[in-house]
């Protein structure tokens, strides 16, 4: 810098650095400093007071269990599913809540409100009405002649319908992000597509969806992040069960946790860690990146 | 009391120099508009003076005092931005009293000054709006307002008209002068129009690429324009510029032609000139006339009839086109030739390096 | 025609948003009005006698009033880690936008980070433990505040780049101070977000079940997620109190979608238009 003499320097910035330090310790010492020391701690066994080095074995632990591996493509699966059919189902709600059907502010609020209901609570009621037995779901498909399957007793449907609760309850957000994009698309295209002789379906197809892929990136990011760290409603729900059936990574992590396997329970952490970045970041780059091309 | 004197003052962002070195000396009680077009360093070198971007190099001395390293709020100068820049949250009052509310100016003495300021500005009855709830021009007064109250040595003006329909530009216009009258104080005031320039400074600072291009009063500038830029610069519609190739030298007359122009002749600054000289001739639109013996023909391109006078463009035989500004109301026809004489006492001669050539007064 | 066909799409997402997202709610209210022998058969069945207020005293005096310290922790929890974040995130969205520094790319980075990987669980369990935090109330807010934060900042930078700049600078000229330009002039004109972040972050702290169950074990300071999770064993044959439960833990949230509802969405679909 050409600086020959400077003798403004001393003059305190209007936007003074010290700001960020409340936020920075905070953030620094109990996000930072634990993510960090994981990477050590995730090579040792431990028991909180002394940590002995033990290299990869945690991870080869890993990848050597069945119910290990299990819990690690449950979690891919459960992230795909439910943020799929968040995204898809999603859109749908959006494009009929913007259409002009009535009592629409009716039919926001009702699908929206699941979001502010604690996830617990929502576990456990669905736990009730997916009974297989005297569940409603199931009595209510017995009426029209449907024997109802054991959703959350059947291993092999059991990540699924943990899985269609999180929809139920997160399709919510992804609607009202979907609206919000859709309403910033200006009429005018609308109307110019109407004028070229577009069908409704014809402005869905090439206006609607190209113009709120913004709605598009960020619900996909948001629900499939939120799918791959899910927790609470598993645990609230299967505890990870039948068996292992529906173990995702989080709660493996909890249950080696209360093992008291440190050391593994942080390797998962680091797993999951690793799977996010894996996942995510090409992810959000391959979103971004069509994006540009528009 | 308090003038301003800028000495070298620098300044560059990272490697890009801005201002490139300004002098400037402004005495007690002058109107100073800094103009130039955008990107000139014009709104830079304000805020430098407002203590709002740092000072790479040079001093700054406001009244006696060097200020470089002074706060803002310590410089006695008030600003009034261009987008106003009113607290949305506060009401009128509270945004004029806020500087002295800082300034832990007591409650009895404050409300003084603010309801001095109110009546001064003739906006008493809005006192106790939001600026929200104000149309452009009263949020301009309440942005003065808020500089009144501070009783600056110094007021500092950024393109405050630019927001403003023309209509109410014009009586802003005539109130800022009238307020520079009542309060005697220093005004310093960026604008990129020209007009403005034209009618409040006591002194214009043409600027551009962040170099003093021409300091004066307004007519000198318009007169006797420094250089090419200032002469394109100032004056509406543009001065028409040739390239000219001197034909004699006689005394302190010179004797130009061109392919449009047969002959000019000019008093300027001969003592560098030789015959066969390139230089360029400025010539403004008013200071053409018609005349069957003028010494410009050209081919009528566009005409704007305004009543009182008449916009000509004017296709010359080289390919140039000039525009001409008629007194009165001519009807003129597209293609139709034109003849004009060039008013030899009002055109300037520029040098190769723009310079121009004006002879000592 | 068309009016027909519209008619009938409205009595369509009328009748199936009603069937798929209402009776649930409706269960639960059912449930909490139930005694012990009709919930247990788990139908959704009008409820025959009103024991509402018998489930609710029961619920409430279990093991000693625990849900009630439990209302107190979660009020104590949100209240007290939404005022320190909803400060510190503004501080920080504030300088990150308005000064253009070298770290601001490392600063970005980080929330991006925060955004994306999973607190590093035990880890943080032995670090609250050597700072003497670990299942202190106050140590939950730190953690909180800690995962809240980035969230917050972004909705703070985003609205913030809205604010002209020029009113700092007015303010300096009028002799503001740092600290004014931040507390007098620009976090005042924040409101429209800060309630938006308040009501976001005290919906999603309210209803965090993950963290109290790691960073606050232990049954005398037991948020109101962690006794639904409690009860959940122990009423196992008593889904009248279950649900009585899970209806008393839905009324703050319905509070706040009741009045808030605007600012919610809002702040849930900051970015979605911009991306």
């Amino acid at each position: 810098m050409a600086r020959v003499q400077s003798p403004a320097r001393s003059r305190p910035s209007t936007y003074p650095g010290w700001f960020f330090l409340p936020a920075a310790i905070i953030y620094g010492v109990l996000f930072l400093l634990p993510t960090f020391a994981s990477l050590y701690f995730s090579l040792t066994r431990w028991t909180l007071f002394n940590s002995t080095f033990i290299g990869l074995d945690n991870f080869a632990q890993f990848f050597r269990e069945p119910f290990l591996i299990k819990g690690l493509i449950n979690t891919v699966i459960y992230a795909v599913v439910s943020s799929g059919l968040k995204v898809v189902l999603g859109l749908l709600l959006a494009v009929l809540l913007t259409s002009q059907i009535a009592a629409r502010g009716y039919l926001r609020s009702v699908v929206f409100f699941p979001v502010l209901v604690s996830t617990v609570g929502v576990g456990i009621t669905f736990t009730v009405l997916m009974h297989p037995t005297q569940g409603m779901i199931n009595e209510g498909l017995a009426m029209l002649g449907i024997k109802g399957p054991g959703w959350l007793v059947d291993p092999n449907l059991a990540l699924i319908s943990v899985a269609l609760v999180d929809v139920w309850k997160g399709v919510g957000l992804a609607t009202v992000i979907y609206i919000a994009g859709i309403v910033a698309i200006p009429q005018d295209y609308y109307e110019a597509a109407r004028i070229d002789g577009s069908t409704p379906w014809q402005s869905f197809i090439y206006v609607t969806l190209p113009l709120c892929r913004p709605a598009t990136v960020t619900v996909i990011t948001l629900s499939f992040i939120g799918g791959l760290r899910t927790f609470d409603l598993i645990w609230a729900m299967t505890r990870g069960g039948p068996g292992f059936a529906s173990d995702t990574i989080a709660s493996v992590i909890y249950k080696q946790y209360q093992a008291g396997f440190y050391g593994l329970s942080t390797a998962g952490n680091v797993v999951l860690f690793v799977l996010i970045g894996v996942l995510v970041v090409p992810l959000t780059m391959l979103l971004n990146r069509k994006e540009g091309h528009e | 009391m308090a003038g301003l004197e800028l000495k070298a003052l620098h300044k560059t962002y990272g490697q890009v120099p801005v201002i490139k070195g300004v002098d400037l000396s402004v005495s007690h009680g002058e109107f100073v508009v800094f103009v130039g077009p955008s990107g000139c360093g014009k709104s830079t070198l304000l805020r430098m003076i407002a203590g709002l971007e740092d000072i790479t190099s040079g001093e700054l001395w406001i009244g006696d005092r060097l200020c470089n390293a002074v706060e803002p709020r310590d410089r006695g100068i008030a600003m009034v931005f261009q987008s106003y820049a009113l607290y949305p949250h506060m009401t009128v009052y509270d945004n004029v009293g806020f500087g002295l509310k800082l300034a832990r100016t007591d409650k009895a003495e404050r409300d003084r000054k603010i309801r001095d300021a109110a009546r001064i500005l003739q906006m008493e009855h809005l006192l106790d709006r939001k600026p929200s709830q104000l149309s452009g021009g009263q949020r301009q007064r309440v942005a003065i307002g808020r500089a009144i109250v501070r009783q600056p040595e110094v007021f500092l003006f950024d393109e405050p008209l630019s927001n403003l329909d023309a209509a109410l530009r014009v009586d802003m216009r005539m109130e800022l002068a009238k307020l520079h009258q009542d309060l005697g104080s220093t005004m310093i005031y960026v604008t990129h129009d020209q007009v403005e320039a034209m009618t409040l400074a006591d002194k214009i600072v043409v600027l551009n690429g962040g170099v003093v291009q021409q300091v004066g009063a307004p007519i000198d500038l318009y007169q006797r324009p420094a250089n090419l830029f200032v002469a394109g610069f100032i004056g509406s519609p543009k001065m028409n510029f040739a390239e000219v190739s001197v034909q004699s030298i006689n005394g302190g007359m010179v004797t130009v032609a061109s392919k449009d122009i047969s002959a000019v002749t000019v008093a300027a600054d001969t003592k560098s000139l030789k015959v066969g000289d390139r230089l360029t001739l400025g010539v403004r639109p008013h200071h053409l006339s018609m005349d069957a013996s003028g010494t410009l023909v050209g081919g009528v391109s566009l005409v704007e009839r305004l009543g009182n006078e008449t916009n000509v463009s004017l296709r010359l035989p080289s390919g140039a086109t000039w525009l001409v500004v008629l007194d009165g109301d001519h009807n003129l026809r597209p293609a139709q030739a034109l003849q004009l004489a060039i008013d030899a006492e009002k055109v300037v001669l520029f040098d190769a390096a723009g310079q121009s050539l004006l002879a000592a007064m | 025609m068309k009016l027909l066909r519209r008619y009938w799409l409205t009595a369509l997402a009328i009748l199936v948003s009603g069937v798929v997202f209402l009776i649930p709610f409706a269960f639960i209210i059912m449930m909490a009005f139930k005694d012990r022998k009709q919930a247990a058969l788990l139908d959704f069945s009008w409820p025959q006698g009103l024991h509402l207020w018998d489930n609710v005293v029961e619920v409430v005096t279990t093991r000693n009033w625990m849900l009630l310290t439990a209302f107190i922790n979660s009020s104590i929890l949100t209240v007290a880690s939404v005022t320190l974040l909803v400060v510190f995130a503004a501080m920080v969205g504030f300088v990150l936008q308005r000064r253009k520094a070298k770290w601001n790319g490392l600063v970005e980075f980080l929330i991006l980070a925060g955004l994306m990987i999973p607190p590093a669980i035990v880890p943080t369990i032995w670090l609250l433990q050597g700072l003497g935090l670990f299942g202190k109330l106050h140590g939950l807010v730190l953690v909180e505040i800690a995962y809240g934060l980035p969230f917050s900042i972004l909705l703070y930078r985003a609205f913030i780049a809205t604010i002209p700049r020029d009113l700092d600078e007015a303010a300096i000229i009028d002799g503001a101070r740092p600290f004014d330009v931040f507390f007098r002039v620009i976090l005042p004109l924040l409101w429209p977000v800060t309630v938006t972040n308040i009501v976001v972050q005290s919906v999603a702290v309210f209803n965090d079940f993950t963290n109290p169950l790691y960073y606050l074990p232990g049954n005398q300071n037991a948020t109101v997620q962690l006794t639904l999770y409690n009860f959940q064993s122990q009423f196992n044959s008593s889904y009248n109190l279950l649900f009585t439960n899970i209806a008393l833990i839905t009324i703050p949230p319905l509070i706040v979608f009741l009045f808030f509802n605007r600012q919610i969405v809002a702040g849930m679909t900051a970015g979605a238009v911009k991306g």
